[in-house]
């Protein structure tokens, strides 16, 4: 039996690790990927200051760190299911049954795809998985291919794939349908662009991010696109269809007026030989789920999320959450929280000295004060949504206490 | 090709038109579209599907998505062999 067992290696279970260790505790790291890190393996990008950001050495760091304080890491192995047990957690893995007196669930997120016609075809992969190709394995997806859904991470993995010398041809928007919705919509698209043009290389996009209405700015975007790092974002063009036999040849594509609709006649076809699909991420949620966590809707947080309050605890005895699991946002905001979740724990197994429940509170204030300077907002609303979610929180224990 | 018969559920190969045709059919959840079609019942589990088949029903005019998991997850959540659920050891 171990203090805390952690499912995922990426920036929260490594801070969270990390803070229960240095507490004592004894501590183990599962992760289904070959190499701790997480996203951060894939991250590599420019600070407004200049410098750059690279995921892989800060996994390092914080992997060594974790090493060094005793942590046991599991790579290559998955949970599949999990149960409550007297005295803590019975975990059950690709490599045999772990007990744990504690569980932190810090799985991420996983990618939502937006199916268009061809989605299915050979060489059609989410960009997330071109950039772990690119980023992690050294291979380039392809030589030249079209990015499907214009959003944070679409932009910012397009212009990592030109640093691996792939050819990003363009960025269009996906084909209406039931499921892309507002995501084939150039007027709402341009309401998410514009909350990133303090990352646009252009002092023009910059100041202009500022001051101009989304719907006028749909309405006047050049057909062809502006340029960032010479990669056309087409908000005006939509990707109808995705074509090959036996993989991908093209893409079929059109001009789409500023509320969606194609304007016909201006069909053309991309030659291209990947395609990557940008439907953006959701709460990988599944073992919280089998565990029995109570569960809340939140789109601002990316979907269905386990309920907690702000020291990262669920509604079950033991069980802890951080990272993207508790709702879609920057690294850095996991990394916070994977603290406080370490320092909770540390106090529920009773090895936190006064001074130690004091850095719960400190850690709590940072987890907020870096959402607030998070450079990327993912979604908006998010501190009104995660304070609602704590509220309720709140209210579903005191309603246990006084039963 | 056109946007209906567009592939959902990857692992039993169920269109989004065979999904509008049942939710159309029964103004059924996502959960009973699962059992009427076997999306999200495949060797993935719904890992791809289950957030697509629950907002089809939604825009669909079914029940909107609620703090309840409509598409339970049951475990092993992820693919394993029989000799790891027997207790083979590495």
């Amino acid at each position: 039996m171990i203090d805390l067992l952690i499912v995922g290696a990426g920036p929260a279970g490594l801070r969270a690790a990390i803070a229960a260790a240095e507490n004592g505790l004894h501590v183990s790291i599962i992760d289904e990927f070959v190499k701790p890190g997480g996203r951060l393996l894939g991250q590599l990008h420019e600070e407004p200051d200049g410098s750059w950001v690279n995921g892989v050495e800060e996994a390092e760091r914080m992997y060594h760190r974790a090493i060094q304080l005793g942590v046991e890491i599991s790579t290559g192995v998955s949970v599949y299911d999990l149960a409550e047990t007297p005295a803590g957690w019975s975990i059950y893995t690709t490599d045999g049954v772990r007990e744990s007196r504690c569980l932190l669930l810090a799985t991420g997120a996983s990618e939502t795809p937006i199916p268009i016609p061809g989605w299915t075809l050979p060489g059609v992969m989410s960009i997330g998985a071109a950039q772990v190709m690119g980023n992690v394995h050294r291979v380039k997806p392809g030589h030249k291919g079209v990015v499907i859904g214009v959003n944070v991470l679409s932009v910012a993995i397009a212009r990592e794939m030109q640093l691996c010398g792939v050819t990003v041809d363009r960025i269009v928007l996906p084909a209406h349908n039931l499921i892309s919705a507002d995501a084939s919509n150039p007027e709402k698209m341009m309401e998410s662009l514009l909350r990133l043009s303090h990352l646009a290389p252009s002092s023009l996009m910059k100041i202009g991010g500022k001051f101009v209405s989304p719907k006028l700015a749909a309405r006047f975007y050049p057909r062809n696109g502006f340029k960032i790092w010479g990669i056309p974002i087409q908000l005006r063009k939509t990707a109808l269809e995705i074509i090959g036999e036996e993989q991908v040849r093209g893409v079929r594509i059109a001009a789409i007026s500023a509320t969606g609709s194609v304007i016909p006649g201006t069909e053309e076809i991309v030659d291209a030989d990947f395609v990557c699909i940008a439907g953006g991420l959701t709460p990988m949620a599944e073992l919280a789920a089998v565990a029995g966590c109570r569960f809340h809707y939140v789109p601002q947080l990316g979907g269905h999320v386990p309920l907690h309050n702000e020291r990262m605890q669920t509604t079950l005895k033991g069980l802890y959450v951080a990272g993207n699991i508790t709702g879609v946002e920057s690294a850095k905001v996991a990394g916070a929280q994977g603290r406080v979740a370490g320092l909770s724990i540390a106090d529920e197994l009773g090895v936190l000295s006064a001074a130690g429940k004091e850095k719960i509170k400190e850690a709590v204030d940072q987890t907020v004060h870096t959402r607030k300077h998070a450079l990327i907002q993912f979604n908006q609303g998010i501190e009104e949504a995660r304070h609602a979610l704590y509220t309720e929180f709140q209210q579903l224990t005191d309603k246990k206490i006084s039963v | 090709m056109t946007n209906k018969e567009t592939v959902i559920c990857r692992c039993e190969d169920i269109t989004m038109r065979e999904i509008q045709e049942t939710v159309e059919r029964f103004q059924c959840s996502s959960r009973e579209v699962k059992l009427r079609t076997r999306a999200g019942m495949g060797s993935c589990g719904g890992r791809t599907c289950r957030g697509m088949v629950d907002k089809l029903v939604e825009q669909l005019g079914g029940p909107p998505i609620s703090n309840e998991i409509a598409l339970s997850y049951r475990p092993p959540v992820r693919p394993v062999s029989f000799g790891v659920l027997g207790g083979e050891e590495k």
